[in-house]
């Protein structure tokens, strides 16, 4: 294994940002006092998904360093495109060797809960201090009562949408309902202004409003039972507005995955998608004014279920068990999660991520750009993959093989009607929930 | 090696053989040691706890039993499996036909004397050196919904007047992803095949031109005949590597759109990787077997063993 | 070999009959179709060399003819790739992991495949078979018991786990290669050498490698590229930057989430293929020579 030194911490991460004295003085108090106790010697290897935006990792960055000169830990971070940290969290998690903690995504940790470390002390402390952890964070951490991976934040992935052409399809925004909204969408297209929503194997834009439309017309993979109702009602009627809305979508969204839309939008071909904060972030950056003054988000429509059915994206962090230094794991994530360090984390992420915690839900980062607003609400309003169930291994599954996107896109070009595509659903989430 | 012009007389070769039997036996096990350390090393445990894992239902992070042939029961009756299993041999044998005729092709017209001969060899090689999870992202882009040059490109010849859809249609997409297999693999093809065209002497050809033989003659009977093995070779491994494939659909569409390009070694990552299900992964990698078998047994029954040369070493 | 009169080698690749054909035959035959490959094979690369030098916004607008050339020439990409990553840190692992992996991969395969093809021991075909199995584990479930015994040699984030792991699926192949070639030296030459007193090491060292040159050189060629273009276990068994290989460390350093940094992203496809291209350059003008010379009957 190679040596950890600060020095190479920081050689290595390009334009990584070091600890101000203000942030040092404050880590070396809040050492005095720490909850969670390194062992002696602790050193830590992070692998975490490829930042989003350079400010967040600086943030990031800045905390780490200012935690290792604290308590003497010295903190490797590495980082990885979120899609390949998949084969090394597997390995890790099979062979017993790797990071000491992986910053995953989505539910990984239910597919192998015995290989991490119960972190319940951690998020219980945290949960207390911090007006409690939003019932998604809960979702995803706790596994039969204990806490298997910490939430360290949520992605939000909303409606993103040039507002000069839907208003001039005589909307002021996106409409708050499912109706309004395919009529939107149809003048849209009829102005020669499309949308287009993700209809390839994506696994971030496409679960997200895949899901959305398949709980907004009450239709889902599970029940709270863990029955397999896919094939019900609500999904073909989901499905049949799907067909309806898919046809007002740009020619050739059946292939996109996370990045078309993205390059749709930026390149001015497409009035209304689905992301991140991401398409917003990257026109700022490169001053396409153009595209960054007439944009804006908007939470989904709400479906005849008459509440919000969205999906975000979690980030939760996973201790595993092979790691000599689980304590100091423990501390380093506490004090990520403490107030003062994950507000300037949560600002440098500049709306990416969304607080897991209740007490950070007034953060400046949600009032500065307004913009920005409707991501403040990605933790409250979202619901897990598995929803009404309870996440698990077979949920986790079905979510791997795409079933609910595929369903979606099906039915969205026609290749197979309502019917066919539910029922195709129905047996392919079965083959997970019968064993 | 002033002998090299004089061909040796028939009667010491039994001899020497038989001499040298024995001595053979030993050699041979000598110089195999090399590559039999590092194949067996790196490689003989975890190929046998690969086809062991299809044969159980662990999972990542849980250790299993074995279920023997549970998983492929439980696959049989998976409609997504057998539909990669089509999409895997339409994507082998339409790309690796293909990239054999093309191949060829381009190996003979290389075999040719032209201006600045390495260069374009080395040139018609650039498909092959750029790592294919770059060259997959510019086929991507390349084949983008909305900014495909080439649809630009054929809308403003005014050849088609909308984009093509190249990876949204099941059919557009498979004959998207194999015309980038093919693009990545005819260099391969045709570099190797030129080696082998090399071997074969002119003399062969000056005899026969004397002897009024055709262009297509000569080809029949000479260039095809004396590459034949290697054209198994190559042939093979290009089967086998196109089989296997995974970089290239991964980055373009994931196995999407509707799982129309989802190929064996794709799905067998989504089920053990993604999904966590090491068993079944590893029996849809175990279900590859057959196929890769057949293809090796092809070439070395069909092809490998056709005489090569007089004197031929096939005895 | 070594006394080869130069004339022969002068016209050795030409198949013998090029100077009957005229002119447009040649045309038709040989600089068309040529030309019509060349296109397709490079136009990628067109795509990829401007993509590189454009600005951001540039690639993402495709208003009017300018999608086919830049406007705007900039550097920024290519200098996003060069001095904000470890790009040129990652070429040079790349290059030391894929030079020693050929190396050791030819080393085992040229020994392996004379074994096989010219001592033909017992059961020597047999084994010739079995060095094929090594293909029927797709590597993207390999990796996984790859990975245990990487680990329990303690080769985890070290160059070896690549260097000892890539000959896994590079030595098959060049044994088979190597055969094919071996196969085409006659055995005339080996048994005269025999008859003399010299050994078989002598014999491979002396008389048929000279003599596979080109075979060499292409599994040499197949050896390389594939270590360099290798992606699944650069990425699983690699986690430190320092030892990155450069296709991981492209595509992690350069694509934020669905963001793509694609000028970037073409500009490390191209700027690491181009000098290999060159070096192939170089040794793809061996194939004129080393055989034609001694196969002659």
């Amino acid at each position: 294994m190679s040596k950890f030194t600060r020095r190479d911490m920081l050689k290595t991460t390009v334009g990584a940002a070091v600890a101000g004295p203000a942030l040092l003085a404050a880590a070396r108090s809040w050492a005095q006092e720490m909850k969670f106790t390194p062992e002696p010697g602790a050193k830590l290897r992070m692998l975490r998904w490829k930042r989003f935006v350079q400010s967040e990792e600086d943030a990031f960055l800045a905390l780490i360093d200012a935690y290792t000169q604290a308590t003497g830990v010295e903190i490797r971070i590495d980082s990885l495109g979120f899609e390949d940290l998949r084969p090394k969290a597997a390995v890790a998690a099979s062979v017993g060797t790797g990071p000491d903690i992986i910053w995953n995504i989505h539910a990984d940790a239910f597919l192998y809960p015995d290989a991490l470390v119960d972190v319940s002390d951690v998020c219980n402390y945290l949960g207390e201090k911090y007006g409690g952890w939003y019932p998604i964070a809960e979702e995803y951490g706790i596994k039969d009562g204990k806490w298997i991976g910490v939430p360290f934040v949520m992605s939000g992935n909303f409606i993103n949408y040039r507002v000069s052409w839907v208003q001039d399809a005589g909307y002021d925004g996106i409409p708050d309902n499912t109706t309004d909204f395919l009529d939107l969408m149809k003048k849209l297209k009829a102005n020669g202004r499309p949308g287009g929503f993700a209809l390839g194997n994506a696994s971030g834009d496409g679960n997200a409003w895949a899901h959305w439309i398949l709980w907004s017309h009450g239709g889902s993979v599970i029940d709270k039972d863990e029955n397999v109702v896919i094939n019900s009602p609500e999904t073909i009627a989901s499905l049949e507005y799907v067909r309806e809305l898919a046809d007002t979508f740009i020619e050739g969204a059946a292939s996109w995955l996370d990045g078309n839309n993205n390059k749709a939008f930026l390149a001015s071909d497409i009035s209304v998608t689905n992301n991140g904060i991401s398409i917003y972030a990257a026109a700022l950056r490169e001053g396409m004014t153009d595209i960054s003054d007439d944009m804006d988000h908007a939470f989904y429509p709400v479906g005849p279920v008459g509440k919000p059915t969205e999906f975000h994206v979690a980030f939760p962090m996973l201790t595993y068990k092979h790691s000599d230094f689980p304590e100091a794991a423990k501390s380093l994530i506490t004090w990520m999660m403490e107030a003062d360090q994950y507000n300037q984390f949560l600002q440098g992420a500049v709306g990416y991520l969304t607080q897991p915690l209740r007490a950070f839900e007034d953060h400046p980062v949600w009032t500065e750009d307004p913009k920005r607003a409707v991501f403040q609400k990605a933790s409250e309003r979202s619901l897990s993959f598995a929803y009404p169930g309870k996440l698990g291994r077979a949920a986790t599954e079905v979510f791997a093989d795409f079933v609910v996107v595929n369903m979606v896109a099906e039915a969205a070009t026609g290749r197979k009607t309502p019917q066919e595509a539910a029922e195709d659903a129905q047996r392919r989430a079965e083959r997970y929930y019968v064993l | 090696m002033a002998v090299i012009g004089e061909s040796p007389g028939r009667m010491p070769r039994v001899t020497l053989g038989a001499r040298l039997h024995n001595n053979n036996n030993f050699l041979g096990l000598l110089f195999m040691i090399p590559a039999g350390i590092m194949l067996l090393v790196f490689l003989a445990y975890p190929l046998g706890l690969g086809v062991w894992l299809g044969l159980t239902d662990v999972k990542i992070g849980r250790p299993g039993k074995f279920i023997g042939l549970g998983n492929f029961r439980w696959l049989a009756q998976d409609s997504l499996f057998w539909l990669s299993v089509f999409n895997t041999l339409l994507y082998t044998v339409v790309a690796s036909v293909i990239k054999f005729g093309l191949g060829l092709w381009l190996a003979l017209i290389l075999n040719k004397h032209m201006p600045f001969k390495a260069m374009i060899r080395a040139i018609v090689l650039l498909p092959f050196i750029v790592p294919t999870v770059l060259s997959a992202m510019a086929f991507w882009w390349i084949y983008d919904a909305q900014d495909s040059i080439i649809s630009f490109l054929l809308i403003q010849l005014g050849l088609i007047d909308s984009n093509i859809d190249f990876l949204g249609k099941a059919n557009n997409a498979r004959a998207s992803v194999i015309a980038a297999n093919i693009w990545r693999g005819i260099p391969f093809v045709a570099i190797t095949l030129l080696a082998g065209l090399q071997t074969i002497s002119p003399t062969l050809y000056e005899a026969a031109t004397i002897d009024g033989a055709t262009r297509m003659q000569m080809f029949r009977k000479i260039t095809f005949p004396l590459l034949t093995p290697i054209i198994a070779v190559v042939m093979t491994f290009s089967v086998l590597f196109t089989f296997s494939d995974f970089q290239l659909i991964w980055v373009m569409t994931r196995g999407g759109p509707f799982n129309a390009t989802h190929l064996m070694a794709t799905l067998a990552y989504q089920r053990a990787i993604v999904g966590g299900s090491l068993g079944e992964g590893s029996a849809i990698a175990v279900a590859m077997i057959p196929f890769l078998l057949s293809a090796i047994l092809f070439s070395y029954f069909g092809l490998q063993r056709r005489k090569w040369q007089q004197g031929g070493t096939d005895d | 070999m070594t006394d080869r009169p130069a004339s022969t080698t002068k016209n050795a690749d030409e198949g013998g009959t090029d100077y009957l054909e005229t002119i447009p035959y040649r045309v038709v035959a040989v600089y068309l179709p040529l030309g019509v490959f060349l296109f397709v094979l490079l136009f990628p690369f067109y795509w990829m060399t401007i993509a590189t030098f454009k600005s951001n916004t540039e690639l993402l607008t495709t208003e009017g003819f300018a999608a086919l050339w830049i406007v705007k020439f900039t550097f920024e990409n290519v200098e996003r790739l060069l001095f904000q990553t470890e790009y040129p840190r990652w070429l040079v692992n790349t290059l030391f992991v894929t030079f020693t992996a050929t190396f050791l991969s030819l080393f085992c395969a040229v020994f392996a495949a004379y074994a096989i093809e010219k001592l033909r021991y017992s059961g020597a075909r047999l084994v010739g078979l079995a060095i094929f199995l090594a293909y029927l584990v797709p590597p993207s479930i390999l990796f996984i018991p790859l990975a245990t015994i990487i680990f329990k040699f303690g080769l985890f984030d070290t160059p070896f786990a690549l260097i000892l792991t890539y000959p896994t699926f590079l030595i098959p192949f060049c044994t088979w290669l190597l055969m094919g070639y071996f196969r085409s030296i006659p055995y005339e030459l080996e048994e005269c050498a025999l008859v003399d007193g010299a050994t078989r090491f002598q014999i491979l060292r002396k008389i048929i490698l000279p003599l596979a040159v080109p075979g060499l050189i292409s599994a040499g060629i197949f050896a390389f590229t594939l270590s360099w273009n290798e992606y699944l276990y650069a990425l699983v068994f690699i986690s430190s930057s320092e030892v990155k290989t450069a296709p991981v460390g492209v595509v992690t350093e350069l694509i934020e989430g669905d963001v793509y940094r694609w000028g970037s992203l073409m500009a490390g496809a191209l700027f690491g293929s181009i000098p290999v291209a060159f070096l192939y350059s170089f040794f793809v003008q061996h194939y004129v020579s080393s055989m034609t010379g001694a196969v002659k009957e």
